[in-house]
């Protein structure tokens, strides 16, 4: 009886204490779920900031915004035009040049290097992804710009461009629209086509990484058969591996493209920062985080609410890509089973 | 197939072995399904009270799934439901209103590999107890080492309590982890196979410590070695395809079972 | 059989033509990764002196950089203390309350997002919800601050410690969870006690890796932090930072300011390379004691 007694408050503690821990447990849980919101307010809110910052230019402006070149501070108009264009110009020519740079990488690494230098090149590799935009930045304005000067410019111009030196068009320059694109009598080294290259030597490493990764996941039965058939390296590669992989490398190329596309320091240092439009990638030129890193700080007004409205651009567009991105990766990881 | 259906159409008549002690855990009618398999199939038994509780069966079987319903360990995933009763001390443990807290102090769990948190030997043990029991220090020091005592791993770490768990070898983390389960003084141990992963030395200091520590817990172990049932239980329950095939005294069951599933795993004909 | 082996040393040549191109990329790849090391290094070390580390930016070209060292310390440390507690809690409602549920891979898919989100609109968000409100209430100075500057850089390692945090508690077995739960132990414990000391390690890359990635930014602290020519340790300040002082002293027309963006650019990309390596050395090794 008395061990009864005893077995009911020793009960009614137990209730207490479970009432107690369901309580903490509540209180922790929503804690941790505030937390996890946070993530998801620090992307609206980026969203509606600048949507906010930039009611004055959409308002403004109104859709000729997007097709306007103008950028006149004089005057108080502007347009989102010459940086976007540049955006994308600048991204699309880092795309160009990566995207068979890292697939020769992520090759390299997963099927023709031997197994003792996989690990070191992969990590030097993934070494060039640690290194801070700004010191591409700098690289590229000292170091990469000139030497593009001197050495690449002077080439393509020349033999491509329609303002070559000598005035003597090559038939490509005559015949194309090649000559447009590489037309040029600026002299110095900062260009959109600058800027994409050390864009692409920034993407190389995320695209490759991602690459290589996926290309690890392919079922090694998979090759082995292709294999046994007497395919050779390439064809396996090129066969069996990347479509099966294919969404997914998709998917790390526009995760190489988002983070392009919203790349700030690497790019301001090599694009020249003109705000007028011109068809020639040899041409400096502006992207949309370049023109808000040059004119923020001293812009007001219409200005800065410009400013701000491109921001919001970037933002979304960023936004897209990255969201087909992930949805691209996602779907390997659904094929594996995950 | 056909025989296996046709002794899961009596799945009451193995439920009742001769009693040999009062019963701690009745059975009745238990379902369980998950993401919408039927995983156990009408289970009925009484556990006997202080006595050590054998299920054997092929792996699939549903005899991890049985113990981890004894503690409601099951419920932390998702999408998993059971159905009829578990009466412990004449409360039916499915109960929504049956408390976690209560349970997990009556029923203690040994799992397969030996899991010791992260912190020291004396931290391992007395984690537990000190979130059920608020006790002194010297209190405490005298719960740990009488649980170490118990899980025969006193001696061993009695020197190095202050060191971390994961520097012990796997049977004696395994007796750590039932120190950890007796320190909370519960009344049911389930141990689902709790040797898996030790060599046989450790696996017999493991087997010698159930026969010790039946005096004063009743024990339910799931073990998918025969001779391990035979060896260190009083009663065993045959688990097949879901269901319960037969439950007996262990000498009953390894001598002569009355079930042909049973005599041809126990013989080895099939598992 | 002509046929045959012309189109057998076709297949060849391909393969080989290709191999060849993939290694040529990889030599590409490294080639430009030596050419940026080098360059830091030589320009770096070359415009090394002590007074980088002694005197601030406001004596121009016979300056420093302690300054902006102290201003990128504070601000990265005001990033960190901020991001580490709610990305480690939020990292662990995706692993241990929210894994698959809806709202959980939600989530989880947008804090990838936020990842590679642009960091320059990170800053101008904390510009709008920092600078601006603060400038308002102290009528009309604009209030650049350190402390805006750490909240910008907070946003950019918030997602890195979350999911470095969400993955490493993924990788916990779940018999530890059960062997908890079985104890009757709540859940909060469990996830802040037990599993999280054993994810600790994990969870320390991602902080290290975080503040890798912080360290470098320049962006978002353009218009949040601003800059300040002098020495200040006070949050509430305008700060400078390594990054910030290197950008606009590389856009200076003057040779020597160019010096000391190099040698500010050498101490940033050392410390950068230093910590990405440590983080490693830290994963490395709880790798080795979990077994």
């Amino acid at each position: 009886m008395q061990a009864n007694v005893g077995a009911v408050a020793s009960t009614m503690v137990q209730e207490e204490r479970a009432h107690r821990d369901a309580r903490h447990d509540r209180l922790f849980s929503w804690l941790l779920k505030g937390c996890a919101l946070l993530v998801l307010a620090s992307l609206l809110g980026a969203a509606g900031a600048t949507l906010w910052g930039g009611r004055h230019a959409f308002g403004t402006f109104g859709w000729h915004f997007l097709f306007s070149s103008a950028w006149d501070p004089g005057s108080d108009t502007y347009g989102a035009l010459v940086p976007v264009y540049g955006t994308i110009a600048t991204s699309v020519i880092a795309l160009l040049i990566a995207v068979p740079i890292s697939f020769g990488v992520a090759l390299y690494l997963s099927e023709v290097a031997p197994t003792w230098l996989r690990t070191p090149v992969a990590s030097a590799i993934e070494l060039l992804a640690g290194i801070p935009s700004i010191i591409y930045g700098m690289w590229g304005l000292f170091i990469f710009a000139p030497f593009f000067a001197d050495h690449i410019k002077p080439w393509l111009t020349n033999y491509l461009g329609n303002k070559p030196d000598d005035g003597k068009l090559s038939w490509v320059a005559q015949h194309t629209f090649v000559g447009k694109l590489f037309g040029s009598d600026y002299p110095f080294g900062a260009s959109v086509l600058t800027a994409g290259i050390v864009l692409a030597v920034m993407i190389i490493p995320f695209i490759s990484s991602v690459m290589r990764e996926v290309f690890q996941t392919v079922p090694t039965r998979l090759k082995e058969s292709a294999y046994a058939l007497g395919s050779s390296t390439w064809e396996v590669s090129w066969d069996i591996v990347l479509p099966y992989t294919r969404s997914a490398v998709i998917g790390g190329i526009f995760l190489g493209l988002g983070r392009a596309l919203g790349e700030t320091m690497a790019v301001t240092f090599v694009l020249g920062n003109a705000m007028q439009f011109s068809a020639s990638i040899l041409d400096p030129g502006a992207s949309i985080a370049s023109t808000i890193a040059n004119q923020f700080s001293e812009a007001a007004g219409l200005q800065k609410s410009t400013l701000m409205a491109l921001a919001f651009l970037l933002f979304v567009v960023t936004f897209i890509v990255l969201l087909i991105a992930r949805w691209m990766l996602r779907q390997l990881a659904h094929k594996e089973g995950r | 197939m056909t025989e296996s259906a046709a002794a899961g159409i009596h799945p009451q008549s193995a439920a009742s072995p001769a009693p040999i002690a009062p019963t701690k855990i009745k059975v009745r009618d238990l379902h369980f399904y998950y993401n919408g398999f039927h995983a156990l199939k009408g289970i009925s038994m009484d556990i006997p009270e202080k006595k050590v509780t054998a299920i054997i069966g092929p792996s699939g079987c549903g005899k991890s799934t049985l113990l981890r319903i004894f503690n409601r360990i099951y419920a932390i995933y998702p999408k998993l439901e059971a159905k009829g009763e578990i009466v412990l001390d004449g409360e039916n443990i499915l109960d929504t209103g049956y408390s976690m807290n209560r349970l997990r102090s009556k029923v203690g769990m040994v799992f397969q590999k030996p899991v010791p948190f992260p912190m020291t030997i004396f931290e391992n043990v007395a984690y537990g107890i000190r979130h059920h029991e608020k006790l002194s220090r010297a209190d405490m020091d005298i719960r740990v080492e009488q649980a170490l005592r118990s899980a025969a791993l006193w001696d061993e770490v009695k020197d190095k309590l202050k060191q971390s768990a994961l520097g012990l070898s796997g049977g004696q983390q395994q007796r750590l982890c039932i120190a950890r389960g007796i320190a909370l003084k519960p009344e049911v141990l389930l141990l689902d196979e709790p040797t898996s992963a030790l060599d046989p030395i450790a696996t017999g200091r493991i087997e010698q410590l159930v026969e010790e520590l039946k005096n004063e817990y009743t024990i339910v172990i799931v073990t998918h070695n025969m001779q391990q049932a035979a060896r260190c239980s009083d009663l065993t329950a045959f688990m097949y395809l879901g269901e319960l095939i037969e439950f007996d005294r262990t000498e009953q069951i390894f001598t002569k079972p009355s079930k042909k599933q049973t005599e041809d795993y126990i013989t080895g004909r099939f598992g | 059989m002509a046929g045959n082996s012309s189109l057998y040393l076709r297949r060849r040549f391909t393969n080989a033509l290709a191999l060849t191109l993939s290694t040529m990329a990889t030599v590409l790849g490294l080639v430009f990764l030596a050419w940026i090391l080098w360059e830091t290094l030589r320009q770096g070390i070359g415009a090394l002196t002590l007074k980088l580390f002694t005197k601030i930016t406001a004596y121009g070209e016979d300056g420093g950089l302690a300054n902006a060292m102290v201003g990128s310390f504070i601000i990265n440390l005001i990033g960190i203390l901020i991001a580490t507690p709610i990305g480690v809690l939020a990292g662990a409602w995706l692993a241990e309350y929210a894994n698959r549920t809806r709202l959980g891979e939600s989530i989880r898919f947008l804090n990838d997002i936020l990842l590679s989100a642009p960091s320059i609109v990170l800053g101008l968000f904390v510009y709008t919800i920092i600078v601006l409100p603060t400038t308002a209430l102290t009528s009309g100075n604009t209030t650049f601050s350190g402390l805006a500057g750490g909240v910008a850089l907070a946003l950019i390692a918030l997602p890195v410690i979350v999911r470095t945090t969400d993955e490493m508690l993924r990788l916990v077995p779940s018999t530890l969870r059960e062997a908890s739960l079985s104890l009757g132990i709540p859940q909060w414990k469990l996830t802040t006690q037990i599993l999280m000391r054993s994810a600790r390690s994990g969870i320390i890359t991602g902080v290290l890796l975080a503040l890798a990635r912080i360290s470098g930014e320049t962006a978002p602290l353009l218009f949040t932090a601003f800059g300040n020519n002098y020495m200040t340790v006070n949050p509430m300040d305008k700060m400078s930072s390594l990054p910030q002082v290197i950008y606009q002293y590389a856009n200076d027309p003057g040779e020597a300011m160019h010096a000391i963006a190099w040698a500010g650019a050498f101490v940033l990309t050392m410390f950068v390379l230093l910590l990405s390596l440590a983080s490693r050395l830290v994963l490395s090794r709880s790798k080795v004691s979990h077994d």
